[in-house]
């Protein structure tokens, strides 16, 4: 059964309709990518899957559980986490306080264990310290763990922002744009990040423009064009399909 | 604290800061218990007074301010009405215990128990302003708080057969004035007692947003849609955050009316709004030492003022005119050259110049 299946999904701004009737389904252990030129309504998809906005019509269901409409921190609890286009950073607190955010279930979130510092919730704290040094570690940010992420550069907060959500361990991961912005080095750096977690398990879903990285990148590809779905299957196939050349290239 | 925290590395949050408040404020409270519950009494030379009258009064603001900056200078929660929680809390304390009052209700119910419904009674109102306001934009609080205060104050003052109207209500109990020798005494323990009680707070206050408590709610300060992706219920901290700060200002209000055995409209005006915002501002927001000593420097102003009025060659209403300028210049140069308050980290808000 699919982990995610999005069905005749519609969302309208205004006189707009960004998203037309939109059907997709990812499974478990797929790293799929997503893309479309621009106002294809990607971005859109991913915004009605994660809760950031309501669909109009249509039906999300997440680990068989139907969960359109519900807000971005249940869906988050519940395994399925995105990132932003424009990468949003905590830019008022640290790098480490922007890892050790994302740590799930902290009993020092609650009042009364914050109150009395209890010796589980500082426990807590200390296992969580060393899972967020690790991940900033990982992703070389070590040498900035205690600069505000304000003070980032843009690949950075990138890096930044994968090394947050990353945190908590999520079943699904929306990318949106992960190479927006970021040198070739860098880009291929996360690239392999990204195959690396697809390897250990994680179901990954990319929205991209850079379309040779994507291409080498996923297992499946869906091509979006105004609002629905225009083409999926086989990166290979994909680009080659005279409809994908089209929407891109014009006629 | 256990052995294995006092190891070096081996406590993951800033020890001792919190500890200390809630040490000093343990003291002061034993302290004034000493000179509540023994014949030991105080005499304060007459020049003084005035120090001990202010000095109360700012630890009883001091609550205010700490409650205001879980608000604002953490959650990012802009409270513009902040007093009338201070007012709801003194006026049910003051209706609840008062015996004989010349207007309006007094029920001669025992203070301890009207303290208690005073602060549950700024509580429960700051959670009806939060449930409804707090999923608008920042803007829309404020408006919604300052019009809150503005009709809570209205109220006091018009229905006069429930609030006193403009007299307000009198007769309130004070515990401290009863306890102690002398008129002396009981100023000296009611500074000691409230002091220490603000100092309390301000040690619970720091264990809260020293824990990943704090971090959260200054995540939310800083984006809240980010904060909802990593899986925070967003809305259930700003509504705790918002009902702490009542509830403390409510805290505030109820011994505001012990100690002063009388509540009226005129010490609930938007001035003690305006005063703790300014204090917060002047210190640093987000940083609980700063917001109380922000607010020592307004009130020192006011403590200078008055003894300035008397070597002044302005009148006195003249006088309260001057004063007002001078603290709008203060603030503007703070805004201007330290935007984020005396003791405030720029980076920290946000507002590096």
């Amino acid at each position: 059964m699919s982990l995610l299946d999005v069905d005749g999904l519609t969302k309208t701004f205004g006189g707009l309709r960004a998203l037309d009737d939109l059907s997709v389904a990812v499974d478990r252990g797929e790293l799929v990518g997503v893309m479309g030129p621009n106002g294809a309504g990607k971005s859109t998809f991913f915004n009605c899957v994660s809760g950031v906005v309501t669909p109009d019509a249509g039906r999300v269901t997440f680990d068989g559980r139907d969960v359109t409409g519900d807000p971005p921190e249940t869906l988050a609890k519940s395994g399925l986490v995105r990132t932003f286009q424009q990468t949003r950073e905590l830019e008022t607190m640290t790098v480490r306080d922007n890892v050790r955010l994302a740590a799930p279930d902290q009993r020092g979130e609650r009042t009364l264990p914050a109150l009395l510092r209890t010796s589980g919730m500082q426990d807590e704290e200390r296992a969580v310290r060393e899972r967020a040094d690790d991940l900033i570690a990982a992703f070389e940010l070590d040498h900035l763990r205690d600069e505000y992420s304000g003070a980032l550069s843009g690949g950075q907060r990138k890096l930044l922002e994968l090394a947050r959500v990353l945190m908590l361990d999520p079943d699904l991961l929306l990318l949106d744009e992960p190479f927006a912005g970021v040198n070739p080095t860098l880009t291929n750096d996360i690239a392999d990040r990204v195959r690396g977690l697809n390897d250990d398990g994680m179901t990954v879903v990319i929205i991209e423009h850079e379309l040779e990285t994507l291409t080498d990148l996923v297992d499946r590809l869906v091509v979006l064009q105004q609002g629905s779905l225009l083409v999926e299957g086989d990166p290979a196939t994909v680009v080659e399909d005279p409809r994908v050349i089209e929407a891109y290239l014009g006629e | 604290m256990s052995v294995r925290e006092r190891l070096p590395g081996g406590s993951v949050l800033p020890a001792g800061r919190a500890e200390q408040a809630l040490l000093v404020g343990g003291l002061c409270i034993l302290v004034a218990a000493v000179f509540l519950l023994t014949p030991l009494s105080a005499t304060i030379p007459g020049a003084l007074y005035v120090f001990f009258e202010v000095g109360i009064l700012f630890v009883i603001y001091g609550l205010l301010v700490l409650g205001l900056d879980l608000q604002y200078g953490h959650t990012g929660l802009v409270n513009f009405g902040h007093v009338v929680f201070f007012a709801v809390g003194a006026y049910a304390v003051a209706m609840l215990s008062a015996e004989g009052s010349f207007e309006g209700v007094a029920l001669g119910y025992p203070w301890m128990f009207a303290l208690v419904v005073g602060v549950v009674a700024a509580a429960v109102l700051g959670a009806v302003v939060g449930a409804t306001s707090l999923r608008l934009r920042d803007d829309f609080l404020a408006i919604v708080t300052l019009a809150t205060a503005e009709i809570f104050h209205t109220l006091f003052v018009n229905f006069r057969g429930v609030f006193g109207g403009n007299v307000g209500i009198l007769g309130v109990p004070q515990p401290v004035a009863d306890l102690a020798a002398d008129s002396d005494t009981s100023l000296v323990a009611t500074l000691l007692l409230f002091g220490g009680v603000t100092a309390l707070t301000l040690g619970m206050l720091t264990r809260l947003t020293d824990a990943p408590y704090g971090r959260v709610l200054r995540a939310i300060r800083a984006d809240e849609l980010v904060t909802r992706s990593v899986g925070k219920s967003t809305f259930r901290y700003k509504m705790q955050a918002f009902v702490y700060g009542a509830a403390l200002a409510g805290f505030a209000g109820g011994l505001f009316a012990l100690y002063n055995g009388a509540v009226a409209p005129g010490f609930f005006t938007i001035q003690v709004t305006v005063t703790v915002w300014i204090g917060m501002l002047l210190g640093g927001a987000s940083n609980h030492r700063a917001v109380l000593a922000g607010l020592a420097i307004i009130m020192g102003l006011r403590l200078v003022s008055r003894f300035a009025l008397d070597v002044s060659p302005v009148a006195a209403d003249a006088f309260a005119s001057v004063r007002l300028i001078v603290v709008g210049l203060i603030l503007v140069l703070v805004i201007r050259y330290r935007p984020a308050g005396i003791w405030g980290d720029e980076r920290e808000l946000g507002v590096e110049s």
